[in-house]
């Protein structure tokens, strides 16, 4: 399986030898079993993206591999490493690199904000002064400053989800597992937390894994992408090498519905993907000129109905892995 | 006013030693626990037995005050013998109280809106998690228990002298096992009630209800059985004839020691049982 690495990533986690560090997550063979039905199936993956997205339907083991991770499920075959230490015998040591937002509501109602996340910065083994010294700062990072002596219970939603990000960080982990943070959030809230999101994975010293959904959320904010599917590896995808590429996609559709015209694009250079009826995804070289499409389907007896410039969206690289023979639906 | 940036860096301090790390949930239950200033003042009411078993002790051996009340026939001469008897009881259920006011809450409010999943994702396990809370319980009943009792020890051994404390040595050995193990069973049974039952007022009626319903089934299993066969549900006397025999003296309960010493193993064992079966990050599905 193909690591995907962005070099920026590389180069933070370089040692001063030279030679690389251990990758930011690496699964091998992962099964986890709950209630007797199996939720991970040997999963295999290596992650060193800065951030890296988890996507799958629901029901897919995103939550049960982050909370695997933090040791609250004890694998059935197989381990993961993270940054190198290995979760079957440095379970311990794994919690205190990893900061960890969980999806559902996780505070203390009667304590403070400052008080919850500081108590979280000290139980991960802050001293007391620096953990209320980074508990400010967390909580400032967070927008949460001019809140923080509010009690967490009466916070809403929105700012209880800044309140378990801000725990999650207050340590300053190297690893940070953030499931479904953008969960009830309002649209504004919602953007804060992913721009909150990408300053700490963009930052460079911690590496970020964003369990969602939500295929927008993880296509704002991730470099990479895995997709689970029944517990399996479904699909990955290098959403910043996408990005960079800016590849050129057309759907179209011929009248009448002509599914030779593929065959016609593909002599064209086009890479081409015949979505039935007629329907085609092409994907144009460089110097193609859109123009020649329309000279092709006339040459053909063709009309174009349907012309829409278009790139290759997250939906359709989940899509695609959703239908893939590693996990046909 | 601070100005910050905003922008975020890791930790690259050094760390607390991690042995040590329970006890930082330690110390915020007790500084929780002691922001009630109503509590506070019941605290303080607590150590009231222990202080007058202190004075009364002191004026025993003051021949002064002895003389105006009545010389070494007077109540006050022979005071020791009786405090000695009676300190245990005294400092032992106001203690109950204070557990059963301050311990609801503790790990009923890490329950009650999940934060036990993002304390148990540190590298904090669930044992040291317990221990952390026992030792909150422990702290919060041992001033007004064991220490006071052998702090009147020490006093009436310094005034009685040498011959007196070698005689009575046992006492001191009694008040401190005895507590502590009335402690642990207490802290125990209060620990697993908050993890199981998360409004406070259900948890302090519940605490109450198990040693008043244990008495009552003890009292009629013996009824009916016309034997001391229900002791082993009197989880109260129990407890009494246990430190009692610590004491050297006669236990309520007509079973033999090992009997009591099985009610109360089994008390603590099926609180274990409950605080494993709450204290997880998430509930497994079965």
């Amino acid at each position: 399986m193909q690591a995907l690495t962005t070099s920026a990533n590389l180069r933070a986690r370089a040692d001063t030898d030279g030679r690389n560090a251990p990758p930011l997550l690496e699964i091998q063979g992962l099964s986890v079993r709950l209630g007797g039905r199996i939720i991970l199936d040997r999963l295999d993956a290596t992650i060193n993206g800065q951030i890296v997205g988890l996507l799958g339907p629901n029901g897919a083991g995103k939550t049960t591999l982050v909370r695997t991770l933090l040791g609250y499920f004890r694998p059935s075959s197989g381990n993961a490493f993270v940054l190198g230490h290995s979760l079957a015998t440095a379970g311990r040591t794994v919690c205190s690199i990893i900061g960890y937002m969980p999806e559902d509501d996780a505070y203390i109602s009667g304590m403070s904000a400052v008080r919850f996340v500081r108590m979280m910065g000290e139980l991960s083994g802050l001293p007391p002064d620096a953990a209320l010294e980074r508990t400010h700062d967390a909580l400032t990072f967070v927008g949460m400053g001019e809140n923080r002596y509010r009690k967490v219970g009466s916070f809403s939603t929105g700012m209880k989800q800044m309140v378990k990000l801000a725990q999650a960080l207050v340590h300053g982990p190297r690893f940070l597992l953030l499931d479904e943070p953008t969960n009830g959030l309002d649209p504004a809230a919602r953007h804060r937390m992913l721009e909150l999101i990408k300053d700490i994975g963009h930052e460079g010293k911690t590496g970020v894994l964003l369990s969602s959904h939500l295929l927008g959320d993880v296509e704002a904010v991730c470099d990479e992408v895995m997709i689970l599917k029944a517990g399996r590896l479904a699909g990955r995808c290098d959403l910043a090498s996408e990005h960079e590429a800016a590849r050129t996609f057309v759907d179209l559709e011929t009248l009448p519905p002509e599914p030779r015209f593929g065959s016609v694009l593909e002599r064209l250079g086009c890479t081409v993907e015949d979505r039935g009826n007629g329907r085609f995804r092409v994907e144009l070289p460089p110097d193609l000129n859109v123009r020649t499409l329309f000279s092709a389907a006339a040459d053909q007896g063709l009309g174009l109905r349907r012309f829409e410039r278009t790139r290759d969206s997250l939906q359709d690289i989940f899509m695609r892995a959703m239908e893939d023979d590693h996990g046909r639906s | 006013m601070v100005v910050r940036d905003r922008a975020w860096s890791a930790w690259e301090g050094s760390v607390t030693p991690a042995s040590r790390r329970f006890l930082v949930l330690t110390r915020y239950a007790l500084k929780d626990v002691f922001e009630s200033r109503v509590f506070l003042a019941f605290y303080i009411l607590c150590l009231i037995p222990s202080a007058a078993a202190l004075l009364a002790i002191y004026f025993s051996h003051n021949t002064q005050f002895l003389e105006q009340f009545g010389g070494i026939d007077s109540w006050f001469a022979k005071a020791p013998d009786w405090i000695f008897l009676h300190l245990f009881g005294w400092q032992a259920m106001p203690a109950f109280l204070v557990a059963v006011i301050a311990t609801p809450p503790l790990i009923a409010a890490d329950i009650g809106n999940n934060a036990l999943q993002v304390i148990l994702a540190r590298p904090i396990g669930r044992r040291e998690y317990v221990l952390g809370k026992m030792v909150v319980v422990f702290l919060l009943l041992s001033p007004i228990t064991w220490v006071p009792g052998l702090l009147t020890f020490c006093l009436q051994a310094i005034l009685a002298g040498g011959q007196w404390t070698a005689e009575n040595l046992r006492i001191a050995v009694a008040f401190f096992v005895g507590h502590v193990v009335w402690i642990l069973v207490v802290t125990m049974l209060c620990l697993a009630v908050s993890a199981w039952i998360r409004l406070a007022a259900f948890s302090r009626g519940a605490l109450l209800a198990i040693f008043i319903i244990s008495a009552v089934a003890g009292r009629l299993v013996n009824g009916v059985t016309r034997s001391s066969i229900g002791d082993l549900l009197h989880l109260s006397k129990a407890i009494e004839s246990v430190v009692l025999r610590f004491f050297g003296a006669t236990p309520p309960s007509g079973l033999p020691s090992p009997a009591n010493w099985l009610t109360l193993v089994v008390v603590v064992l099926g609180a274990l049982w409950v605080l494993n079966l709450r204290l997880r990050a998430v509930q497994e599905i079965k």
